[in-house]
């Protein structure tokens, strides 16, 4: 953590990590330069040489390729051009897919129409605030009416003892509360297998690094209800015997980062944080540690390696984490929105949680929902809840178009056909139906849209986020992206969908980590479920409009 | 001292009796069986990046043997078509890439993924070649080091060599995912970085990435300059 915050901090200050830089952090670190420059070259967040004054990122995934286009960052460019200290370039997913086509400059999120993020960026208008909101929204996973009431579960529990412990950890199994970061390992057994782990000190770490096209659930819930998050690191710290915990967030979750830090203040001033907790023999604290940047940083293992100031590959496991995690000592990792489940569940009780799901299933679901909707955005709903309610809920489809594909939980995530609308948002109603519900990112797409376009834009996505460690995901995600690229020019290689197969099948068995092997998923998935639409184009060489 | 616990694997029909700790790779070498193998080698620290030595254990998917430990009654298929199919993949997927001369197979003879397509019988790659249109580059800085980046597969045995077999800290990896190579401090030329051409990197690597240099005979400079 310590070198990449002085890297990131010289990158702040200077706007570039440069050679003369590095060579004096090699001195006073008494670290060689290789490793310097194995970081420098591995996180997007650091530049060699100082950029321009103004940098507009613009998102190239999925939903901002819908509502965009695929020329939306050529316009800003042409829009901008003659402004020479300007920077424009193409980024993967800002995680502001409510606000598509989205964009920032000098890290500030915008949206708009190429000639309005063109003005901002020559500065012209001033930017936007990037305060936290003032009022946050109600949400029906936070039990408490107002801000007194606030870490009164904690208050409850942090002075108990180890059967108090067991407790807590049966009723996370009871409400069958499942890793909502899309892995949907039960939270109840991680919690205890972190908790009997050998070792010491254990670490509690949180996974804030949402960074797949379509989600961000998790950046609204760390706007509007950080104080979940704080409750539930300290009581699972509480729980497995852990004082120290981190919060690892993007980067570009600039605003979501103060908010955090208020709350993490507020909670200190409040006893709910520091030593002797509540009075309590329980000492626990937190910090956050902003990512350098990139989307495998959320692997769990990548993570871990960028906090040990590593260059953020995923390591190979077993070992998994809750015995072997940060700096090789028992380490508790939740998403976001699984600690934040967690006080409402110890505050009414996992019976509560179980009612709150609809055709027996149990529990509240944060879905973040973009496309071809008129309201995108999060949306909390039963578990059970089907495709078609949460579509009708972000009020149909637009303009009165048709549904014709969805894609559940991600880039990751097998496309479905319209016809699988019934289908239940719950991890495995959505794995019987050919898919999975991911980080419950919803993106719903209308008949006329192009889907080869749209599942290669995941394809690449994954290819571009691809760390490069392993030889099938960093090798066999390039070679995918240019079958199809000769295929829609024109010139298919023969058999090209036996091959992909073959390709697909190696990427699923052989790649280190989930990454590689889901890396072509989407695709496969367009070629399974939409073969009418998808075939002619790979097959016969149709060229396809770009 | 008590002797470590030992444990039964069976791996391709061989049972085979190890201490605990012991990778699969390393128990199927016991039994006799060749695993191939490209980022690994005993005087290394395993790193299972290269992925050749996938072996199948009956789980959701497949395991590197050079990483993977051993459990006791556990079933290894080491051998079959569809492990075999995967090698195959792997050795096209890094092959589509090779530059069409490799310094090793023309110097010496034994580059091990040209070794390697020969085994699998792989006359065809049916992927675009990224030799003839990437051009990685090449570094002859070094007075005893040839670099071909175009032909480096990123097993990262030269880091290992470099920074844990000799402690001599020069290389590492930068950039990220299909662009990244091995570098050279901050990314310098092999020549003027603090490489002591010690000759390990070229030593473990098993391609044509790094390879010993030509040298010009000693004779032959002499007798220019006395002319």
């Amino acid at each position: 953590m310590k070198l990449l915050m002085k890297m990131m901090h010289l990158q702040e200050q200077h706007g570039a990590v440069t050679d003369a830089m590095l060579r004096d952090l090699s001195e006073s670190e008494r670290v060689p330069l290789h490793r310097l420059e194995g970081l420098r070259g591995f996180y997007p967040v650091f530049r060699s040489e100082p950029g321009r004054r103004r940098q507009v990122q613009v998102c190239r995934d999925m939903t901002c390729l819908m509502r965009g286009g695929p020329d939306f960052c050529r316009q800003i460019r042409t829009a901008l051009a003659g402004a020479d200290d300007v920077d424009v370039e193409e980024v993967s997913c800002l995680g502001r897919c409510d606000a598509a086509p989205a964009a920032a400059i000098n890290d500030v999120p915008v949206s708009g129409s190429p000639t309005d993020i063109a003005a901002l960026a020559a500065a012209m208008k001033s930017l936007p605030s990037n305060e936290p909101t003032a009022n946050p929204r109600r949400w029906p996973t936070d039990p408490y009416e107002n801000d007194a009431q606030r870490y009164g579960v904690l208050r409850d529990h942090v002075a108990g003892d180890d059967r108090s412990r067991d407790a807590f950890i049966q009723s996370l199994k009871d409400a069958d509360l499942r890793g909502l970061g899309g892995a949907a390992f039960p939270t109840g057994m991680k919690w205890e297998l972190t908790r009997k782990a050998r070792g010491a000190p254990k670490y509690v770490v949180c996974n804030a690094d949402e960074s797949e096209p379509g989600t961000f659930k998790d950046r609204v819930l760390l706007e509007e209800l950080p104080h979940l998050l704080i409750e539930a690191m300290a009581l699972a710290g509480w729980t497995i015997g852990a004082t120290q915990g981190i919060i690892y967030l993007r980067h570009e979750y600039a605003k979501e980062r103060k908010a955090l830090q208020r709350e993490i203040e507020n909670a200190r001033a409040r006893g709910a944080l520091g030593k002797r907790i509540f009075g309590s023999a329980t000492d626990f604290d937190l910090e956050i540690f902003v990512s350098p940047g990139g989307y495998i940083l959320g692997e769990e293992t990548a993570l871990l390696e960028a906090l040990e100031d590593k260059r953020g590959e995923p390591r190979n496991k077993p070992p998994f984490p809750t015995d072997h995690g940060l700096w090789g000592k028992p380490t508790l990792m939740n998403n976001v929105e699984t600690f934040c489940a967690i006080p409402i569940i110890l505050a009414r009780g996992a019976k509560w949680w179980a009612a709150q799901g609809r055709r027996g299933y149990k529990g509240l679901k944060f879905m973040c929902v973009s496309g071809d909707v008129p309201t995108p955005g999060v949306y909390c709903v039963p578990w059970g809840t089907s495709v078609a309610e949460l579509l009708a809920m972000c009020g149909g489809m637009a303009g009165g178009k048709n549904l014709y594909a969805f894609s559940p939980g991600g880039a990751s995530t097998n496309i479905l056909p319209a016809s699988k609308r019934d289908v239940a948002l719950d991890f495995k109603a959505l794995q019987d139906a050919g898919s999975s519900l991911g980080t419950g990112a919803m993106v719903f797409i209308a008949e006329g849209r192009d889907l080869l376009q749209l599942a290669m834009s995941e394809v690449k996505f994954f290819r571009n986020e691809s760390c490069g460690k392993c030889v099938p995901c960093r090798v066999g995600s390039h070679k995918a992206v240019e079958l199809i690229e000769s295929a829609t020019a024109g010139r298919p290689v023969p058999d090209l969908i036996e091959l992909l197969r073959e390709l697909n099948a190696t990427l699923v068995q052989t790649s280190i980590c989930g990454l590689g092997q889901v890396a072509l998923a989407p695709l496969m998935s367009a070629i399974s479920n939409f073969p009418e639409d998808i075939r002619p184009k790979l097959e016969t060489g149709v060229k396809v409009s770009r | 001292m008590s002797a470590a616990k030992r444990i039964k694997v069976t791996i391709d029909g061989i049972e085979v009796s190890v201490p605990e700790g012991t990778s699969i790779w390393d128990a199927a070498r016991q039994a006799g069986i060749d695993i191939p193998v490209l980022c690994h080698s005993p005087r290394l620290r395993p790193v299972g990046v290269c992925r050749m030595c996938v072996v199948d254990i009956g789980q959701r998917v497949m395991a590197a043997s050079c990483v993977r430990l051993c459990e006791d009654g556990m079933k290894v298929d080491a051998s079959s078509p569809k492990v075999q199919k995967h090698r195959k993949m792997l050795t096209q997927l890094l092959l589509s890439d090779y530059p069409e001369k490799s310094q090793r197979e023309l110097k010496t003879g034994d580059d091990q993924l040209l070794a390697l397509a020969r085994r699998f019988g792989i006359e065809r790659i049916p992927f675009a070649d990224g030799a003839a249109t990437g051009g990685r580059g090449s570094d002859s800085s070094s007075p005893v080091i040839d670099v071909d980046h175009q032909a480096c597969i990123l097993c990262d045995k030269c880091l290992r060599g470099c920074n844990e077999l000799q402690h001599n800290d020069v290389i590492t990896r930068t950039g990220k995912g299909y662009t990244a190579r091995i570098a050279f401090d901050l990314n310098a030329p092999m020549g003027d970085s603090t490489c002591v051409s010690c000759g390990e990197c070229m030593a473990v690597c098993p391609t044509g990435a790094l390879t010993n240099k030509p040298v010009a005979p000693v004779g032959a400079g002499r007798r220019g300059a006395n002319r």
